[in-house]
C-alpha cells in the first residue's frame, strides 16, 4: 500500500514539470512584452530594454524556462504585472475562496446525486426514473454560465431570495454552489444509477435476494457498498473540473477566486499570475486526484492485493 | 461550460473503468468487448437496428438533423438577415414580426440562432475532428508501438489531463487570438487526451487478435495495419465518444465567448449572443434566455444521441 | 434509457420548457422589499474594479484611485466641478515666476501613523515619485526639485514652463506620503498605506472587498462615515440589484442598459453627470488609404454616431463634435460636427479615388460599448462599399499592437482626468507622442504642434485658450478621429444616504457622504 502511494506521489512530479512547460511554452509566445506592461506605457524605450535585461526576458527560452522552474520550486512565481506583488501571494490569497465553491459544488452534487441515483436504480423504468434521468440529461446540457444568469433573474431579481453575487456568508454561497454543482449532480446521478444496476445483477445480491433478506436490506447493505466504490473516482474526478468551472461561475458571481483572477490576469497579460495560477489548479486537481485513487485503492481489495 | 462537457466524457469512461483506476491497458474494458467482434457491413446494420429501437436517441437524431438542415440551408429559413440592424427597435420582446424578439442592436434573434447553428455545428464538428486526429494518431501510435514511445505520450497526455481543459483552451486563444479558427482549434487541443485515451485501449486489445497476426505474416507494413484493420476497429468508442465531444466542444467555445476570447462579430455565435445579452437581463431578459435554449437543445440531442449509440454499440449493456 | 416511460419524459420536457419560458418572458412586476436594515455607521460602496495598489505611485487606475481618494491628500484641491482650490494640503501659494512656485502647508495635518505633515514629506513624495518610476510620474514631469524652506514652506522649481502645473497637483496620483510610513512599509507599503485623508485603511480581502475607517484627527475635522467597505462587483447587472435590494447604498458605473430602472427604482437616488472620458475611433494617419483627410472626413460623414451613441450608450452620453468633452476646460463647443451624410461620403470617397470602396478593419478589445460600436459601425459602413472586419484584441496587447500602429482602425477612450485642455489634447495629437505615449494615429501636423506646446507651456489662461480652441478646429477638420461620445458618469444611492456629489473624474468625494 505504501509504495502504491509513494509511486503516485512521485508521478506527480513530472507531470507537473510538464504542466509547467507546457505553461510557460503557451505564455512565451503570447505577444505583449512584460517589461512594458509593468513600466507602464510612457516608459522610454532604453528603460523598458534596461527591465528587460534585467528580467531576463533576452534570454533564451530554455534559460528563462529553468529559471522559472527553480524559482517555482522555491515557491517564486515571479511578481504580478498589475498589482506588482509576488504572484503566489495574490492566487493564495484567492484560493480558499475556490477551494470553498468547488467544495460547495461537490457537495451539492453528492447531496443531490447519489440518493436521486439510488432510486432510480431502485424503481427503474418508474416516471420518477424517467423524470430524473431526463432533468439529469438537461443538467449536464446547460451552459453553467447561462444557468447562473438564469438563476440571478430568478432568485435574487424576482424572487429575492438570494443576494446576487459577493462572498462570505452561506446564502452568498447558495447559488455558485448550485451553478457550479449542477452538472456533476447530474453526472453522478447517471453514474449512481448504472452502477447500482450493474451491483444489483451480480450473483451475490441474487443470492442475498434468494436468502429471503428484505429488498431494503439488500440495497443498503450489499449492493450500495459495492457501487459506492467507483462513484467516489467519480466524485474526486468532478473536483478536478469544477475547478475548471471555477472560470466562469467566479466571473458571474464576483466570486473572489482563483478563476476570476485568471480571467482578469489574462486580459491584462499578467504572465506570471496567469503561469502560477494554472500550475496550482493543476497541482490542486492532481492531488485530489491522488487522494481518491488512495482512498479508492484502500477501499478495493483487489488493487491493495496488487500491491502488497 | 467546459466542465459539465468534460463530465460527460469522465461519466462515460469512468463507467468502464471500475475496479481498475490505474492500469492504462485496462481501461475501457467494455471497448474491448465491443472491439472484439470484427464488423462487417452487416454489424453496423445491427448497431443501427438497435439504435432505431431506442425512441429517445431517435428522437436525439431528428433534433440534430433538424438543426443540421437549419444550418445548411440558413439563407432559405430566416426572416431576416443575421447582421441587418434596426436601431430603432433595440431588444425589442417578441413579436409577430420578430418572433423570437431583437438584440441589442435590433437584429432578429431567431435569424442569428438559425445562422449561429451554422457556426456552432462547425465548431463542434471541426474541434472534435482536430482532436480526434491528433489524439487518435497519438493514441494509435503510443498503443502499436508501445515501450518508449507509449510512455512519452501518455505522460504528456496525463500533463495535458492535469489542467482543467477550459484554461488550457482560455490560454491558447488568448496567446494566438480569438477568431473562428483559433477557437476551434484551443478547443480541440484541450480534448486531445480523451481520444488518444480512447484509441490506444483498443489498438492494444486489438492488435494481438490473429487476425492482425495474419496480415502482419503476409508483410504487411505498420502503417497498413494501423489504418485498415485497426482503426475501422477503433470505430465504437470514437462515435460515442465524437458525439459527445461535440457537444463539449460547442459548450467550450460558448464559454469562450461568453468571457469575451471567441469568435468576432457580427458572426452570431450562440454564446456571444448570450454574453451580449446578459447585459439586458433585467430589461430584456429573452435576449440571453434564446440563445442559451438553442445550445441546451443542441447539446441535449446529441447526449441522448450519443447514450443511445453507445447502447446500441455496447452488446454487454444491451439487457 | 431508452425504456424509460414516454409519458415521464413528455411530462419532465413539458414542465422544463414552461419554466424555461415563464423565466425568459417574465415582465418584471412588483417585488417586495427584502433589504438590509438602513445602517448608518458604514457606508457600503459596490464598484466594478479591483483596485491594484493603494500606493499612487505604483499604479494610475481609477478603481485604485476611487479608495485612494479617501486615505491621502493631494496639495491642491479639485471640487466635484473641476475647479481647483487650495482645499488640499496647502494653505497658499504664490507664482514667483513661470518656474518657481512657493507654497504654505497647512499646520497642524496629522498622518494616519501620528506624525505631523512637514515639507520633507512634500519632497519625499515627489523625490519618491521619479525614484519608483510611477506610472502617473508624467504629470509632473516639468518639476525639477522641492527645495524645502521650512517645515510648513516649499519652493517648486520647473525644468520648463508648464501652464497646467498647479491643476496636475490635484491629480490623485500626486497625493502626499508620509516619508516614515513608506520606509518602514517596504515591500508591504500598499497594503499598509499611510495618508492624511479622512479615513485610514483597514482591511483588504482582494477581489472581494476592502475596508475603510474614520480617522478622526482628519485636518477638515471626522467624516460624516465611520466606516467605508468597497465591494467589488464585476457584472454592471449585479451592482445594480445589489443596490436595489439594499446590500449596498452606493454604486459606481451603473451599466447603461440598467440606469432607466435604477432611476425609477421608488428608494433609489440616480445621478447622471458629464464625464470627461471622449470615446473616440481612429484612424492609421501612416496608412493608406487613412493618410487622405478626404477618406477620414467621409468615414466621418458616413456614420450615424448620434444613433450609434444612443444605442450603445443607451442615451446616457453626449455624441461627441470634437475632440474634448463640455466640461474639459478649453474645450471648444462651437464644432458644428460632421452629421450623417453617406451621399456626401460617397462623394468624398469618390474624390480620393475610392468610389468602390475598400477592405478594411476595425480593432477594439473586449469592451461591449466599443463592439457595439463597432458592429454598427461595419453595418454603415457597407453603405459606402467599405467592407470592415471587426478584431478584438485583449487589452494589454490591444495597446501595444495600436501602439505600433498595426492597425487600420481602432477604438479608444481617454479621460482628460485633470479636467485640463492639455491632458486632453496633448498626447493624443502632439506628433511627439506617437505610439505608447498616446498618439495612436499618428496624424501629425506642425500647426497643431505649435499651438499644443503653446497651451502646455504659457501660463496665461487667455493665451492658452485661443491656442486650443484653434488646435481643436484643425483636429476636427482634419479629422484622425471619428469622434465618438462623451461618456456620462452614472451612479446611483439608496434614498438615506446623504451628501454624495459625483465628481466629474469619477473618483467621488465620499468626505461628505452618510446613511441618514
Amino acid at each position: 500500500m505504501h509504495k502504491y502511494v509513494l509511486r503516485r506521489v512521485l508521478l506527480l512530479i513530472p507531470v507537473m514539470v510538464g504542466v509547467s512547460f507546457v505553461v510557460f511554452t503557451i505564455m512565451f509566445f503570447t505577444p505583449g512584452d512584460p517589461a512594458k506592461i509593468l513600466l507602464g506605457e510612457r516608459a522610454p524605450e532604453a528603460e523598458v530594454q534596461a527591465l528587460r535585461t534585467q528580467m531576463g526576458l533576452d534570454d533564451p527560452f530554455f534559460v528563462q524556462y529553468a529559471r522559472f522552474v527553480t524559482n517555482a520550486l522555491r515557491g517564486d512565481l515571479g511578481r504580478s504585472l498589475t498589482t506588482r506583488r509576488p504572484a503566489s501571494q495574490e492566487l493564495f490569497a484567492r484560493f480558499p475562496a475556490t477551494m470553498q465553491l468547488a467544495a460547495a459544488g461537490v457537495l451539492v452534487a453528492v447531496l443531490i446525486g447519489i440518493p436521486i441515483g439510488i432510486v432510480s436504480a431502485t424503481r427503474q423504468y418508474s416516471l420518477f426514473d424517467g423524470a430524473s434521468m431526463v432533468i439529469a440529461l438537461v443538467g449536464v446540457s446547460m451552459p453553467n454560465f447561462w444557468q447562473g444568469i438564469m438563476m440571478v433573474l430568478l432568485f435574487s431579481i424576482y424572487l429575492r431570495w438570494f443576494p446576487s453575487s459577493g462572498y462570505g456568508t452561506f446564502a452568498h454561497l447558495i447559488m455558485p454552489a448550485l451553478t457550479i454543482g449542477t452538472s456533476s449532480a447530474a453526472t453522478i446521478t447517471r453514474m449512481t444509477r448504472s452502477s447500482m444496476l450493474e451491483v444489483v445483477r451480480q450473483d451475490y445480491i441474487r443470492t442475498a435476494r434468494a436468502k429471503g433478506l428484505s429488498e431494503h436490506l439488500v440495497i443498503t447493505r450489499h449492493a450500495l457498498k459495492n457501487a459506492l466504490i467507483p462513484i467516489i473516482t467519480v466524485v474526486g474526478l468532478q473536483f478536478g473540473y469544477l475547478l475548471g468551472g471555477a472560470v466562469l461561475t467566479e466571473t458571474i458571481f464576483s466570486w473572489p477566486g482563483v478563476g476570476r483572477l485568471m480571467v482578469d490576469a489574462i486580459r491584462q497579460r499578467d504572465y506570471p499570475v496567469v503561469q502560477g495560477g494554472v500550475l496550482l489548479l493543476a497541482l490542486t486537481f492532481s492531488v485530489v486526484n491522488l487522494l481518491v485513487d488512495v482512498l479508492y485503492a484502500y477501499i478495493d481489495p483487489r488493487i491493495k492485493a496488487q500491491y502488497k | 461550460m467546459k466542465t459539465e462537457a468534460d463530465n460527460v466524457v469522465t461519466a462515460d469512461v469512468d463507467e468502464r473503468q471500475q475496479g481498475l483506476p490505474e492500469s492504462d491497458a485496462g481501461r475501457d474494458t467494455a471497448m474491448q468487448v465491443l472491439t472484439d467482434t470484427r464488423r462487417g457491413r452487416s454489424q453496423w446494420a445491427e448497431v443501427w437496428r438497435r439504435l432505431r429501437r431506442n425512441w429517445m436517441a431517435m428522437f436525439g437524431l431528428a433534433i440534430i438533423i433538424v438543426i443540421f438542415f437549419t444550418a445548411i440551408f440558413a439563407e432559405v429559413i430566416a426572416p431576416y438577415d443575421y447582421r441587418t440592424q434596426n436601431l430603432r427597435r433595440i431588444a425589442d420582446p417578441p413579436s409577430r414580426e420578430h418572433l423570437l424578439g431583437t438584440d441589442d442592436l435590433g437584429r432578429d434573434i431567431l435569424s442569428r440562432i438559425i445562422y449561429g447553428a451554422r457556426v456552432s455545428l462547425q465548431v463542434g464538428f471541426v474541434a472534435v475532428s482536430i482532436s480526434l486526429i491528433l489524439g487518435g494518431t497519438l493514441g494509435a501510435l503510443a498503443g502499436y508501438y508501445g515501450g518508449r514511445l507509449d510512455n512519452v505520450v501518455m505522460r504528456f497526455m496525463d500533463v495535458l489531463l492535469a489542467i482543467p481543459s477550459i484554461l488550457l483552451a482560455i490560454a491558447i486563444v488568448s496567446a494566438f487570438g480569438g477568431g473562428l479558427v483559433n477557437v476551434m482549434v484551443a478547443v480541440g487541443i484541450a480534448t486531445i487526451p480523451v481520444y488518444a485515451r480512447i484509441v490506444k485501449a483498443s489498438v492494444i486489445s486489438i492488435k494481438e487478435q490473429e487476425y492482425i497476426e495474419a496480415a502482419r505474416a503476409i508483410g504487411a507494413t505498420d502503417l497498413r495495419i494501423i489504418l485498415k484493420h485497426i482503426l475501422p476497429n477503433s470505430m465504437a468508442p470514437i462515435i460515442v465518444q465524437g458525439t459527445l465531444g461535440v457537444a463539449i466542444a460547442i459548450l467550450s467555445a460558448a464559454g469562450l465567448s461568453f468571457i469575451g476570447l471567441g469568435i468576432e462579430p457580427p458572426t452570431p455565435e450562440w454564446g456571444a449572443m448570450l454574453s451580449s445579452g446578459r447585459h439586458l437581463i433585467r430589461r430584456a431578459p429573452h435576449v440571453a434566455t434564446f440563445p442559451g435554449v438553442a445550445i441546451m437543445i443542441t447539446i441535449f440531442a446529441l447526449n441522448l444521441l450519443g447514450d443511445g449509440l453507445r447502447d446500441a454499440l455496447d452488446p454487454r449493456l444491451k439487457q | 434509457m431508452r425504456n424509460v416511460s414516454r409519458t415521464a419524459v413528455v411530462v419532465a420536457l413539458i414542465a422544463l420548457a414552461a419554466v424555461i419560458f415563464l423565466a425568459g418572458c417574465a415582465r418584471e412586476e412588483a417585488v417586495e422589499e427584502v433589504g438590509k436594515a438602513q445602517n448608518t455607521g458604514t457606508l457600503v460602496v459596490g464598484m466594478p474594479g479591483d483596485p491594484r495598489s493603494l500606493d499612487p505611485q505604483r499604479t494610475n487606475d481609477q478603481p485604485s484611485a476611487r479608495v485612494m481618494k479617501q486615505i491621502y491628500d493631494t496639495l491642491m484641491y479639485q471640487t466635484e466641478d473641476l475647479d481647483v482650490t487650495t482645499n488640499g494640503l496647502v494653505e497658499s501659494y504664490e507664482i514667483v515666476s513661470e518656474r518657481e512656485f512657493a507654497f504654505t502647508l497647512k499646520q497642524g495635518v496629522k498622518f494616519h501613523n501620528g506624525e505631523e505633515l512637514t515639507a520633507n514629506d512634500v519632497r519625499f513624495t515627489f523625490e519618491r515619485m521619479r525614484e519608483v518610476n510611477a506610472p502617473a510620474a508624467f504629470l509632473v514631469a516639468a518639476l525639477d526639485r522641492v527645495e524645502v524652506v521650512n517645515d510648513y514652506e516649499f519652493i517648486m522649481h520647473l525644468q520648463f514652463p508648464f501652464g497646467p502645473f498647479i491643476t496636475h497637483l490635484a491629480h490623485p496620483a500626486t497625493a502626499i506620503l508620509n516619508e516614515r510610513a513608506v520606509l518602514a512599509g517596504g515591500d508591504e507599503y500598499d497594503r499598509n498605506p499611510v495618508g492624511t485623508g479622512p479615513f485610514s485603511f483597514v482591511e483588504w480581502r482582494s477581489g472581494d472587498s476592502l475596508t475603510l475607517q474614520r480617522f478622526d484627527d482628519h485636518f477638515r475635522g471626522p467624516a460624516a462615515s465611520e466606516r467605508i467597505v468597497f465591494r467589488i462587483i464585476t457584472e454592471d447587472t449585479q451592482r445594480t440589484i445589489a443596490l436595489e435590494t439594499a446590500e449596498v447604498d452606493l454604486i459606481y458605473d451603473v451599466g447603461p442598459n440598467d440606469f432607466e430602472a435604477v432611476a425609477a427604482m421608488p428608494d433609489v437616488v440616480s445621478f447622471q453627470t458629464q464625464g470627461l472620458t471622449t470615446f473616440y475611433m481612429g484612424f492609421n494617419a501612416r496608412k493608406e488609404p487613412f493618410d487622405d483627410a478626404r477618406v477620414r472626413r467621409a468615414i466621418n460623414l458616413a456614420l450615424d454616431v448620434e444613433s450609434a451613441t444612443d444605442v450603445a450608450f443607451r442615451g446616457f452620453a453626449t455624441a461627441a463634435r470634437g475632440p474634448l468633452a463640455p466640461t474639459v476646460q478649453f474645450a471648444n463647443t462651437n464644432l458644428p460636427g460632421y452629421g450623417y451624410d453617406p451621399e456626401e461620403a460617397r462623394r468624398l470617397l469618390g474624390e480620393a479615388g475610392y468610389g468602390d470602396g475598400f477592405s478594411t478593419s476595425i480593432w477594439t478589445n473586449d469592451n461591449p460599448i466599443r463592439i457595439m460600436y463597432a458592429e454598427i459601425f461595419q453595418e454603415q459602413l457597407r453603405a459606402v462599399n467599405i467592407d470592415a472586419n471587426i478584431e478584438i484584441v485583449e487589452w494589454a496587447p490591444y495597446l501595444d499592437r495600436t501602439a505600433r500602429g498595426e492597425h487600420d482602425m481602432f477604438m479608444l477612450g481617454w479621460v482628460a482626468v485633470t479636467g485640463d485642455a492639455d491632458y486632453g489634447l496633448y498626447s493624443l495629437f502632439h506628433s511627439s507622442e506617437f505610439g505608447d505615449a498616446g498618439n495612436r494615429t499618428f496624424w501629425a501636423n506642425s500647426e497643431v504642434d505649435q499651438l499644443l506646446d503653446e497651451g502646455k507651456t504659457n501660463p496665461e489662461s487667455a493665451a492658452r485658450e485661443a491656442a486650443y480652441m484653434r488646435a481643436q478646429e484643425i483636429i476636427f477638420q482634419e479629422a484622425p478621429w471619428v469622434f465618438l461620445a462623451f461618456r456620462d458618469d452614472l451612479a446611483a444611492t439608496r434614498d438615506y444616504v446623504e451628501g454624495f456629489r459625483p465628481h466629474a473624474a469619477g473618483h467621488h468625494v465620499l468626505y461628505n457622504v452618510y446613511n441618514r
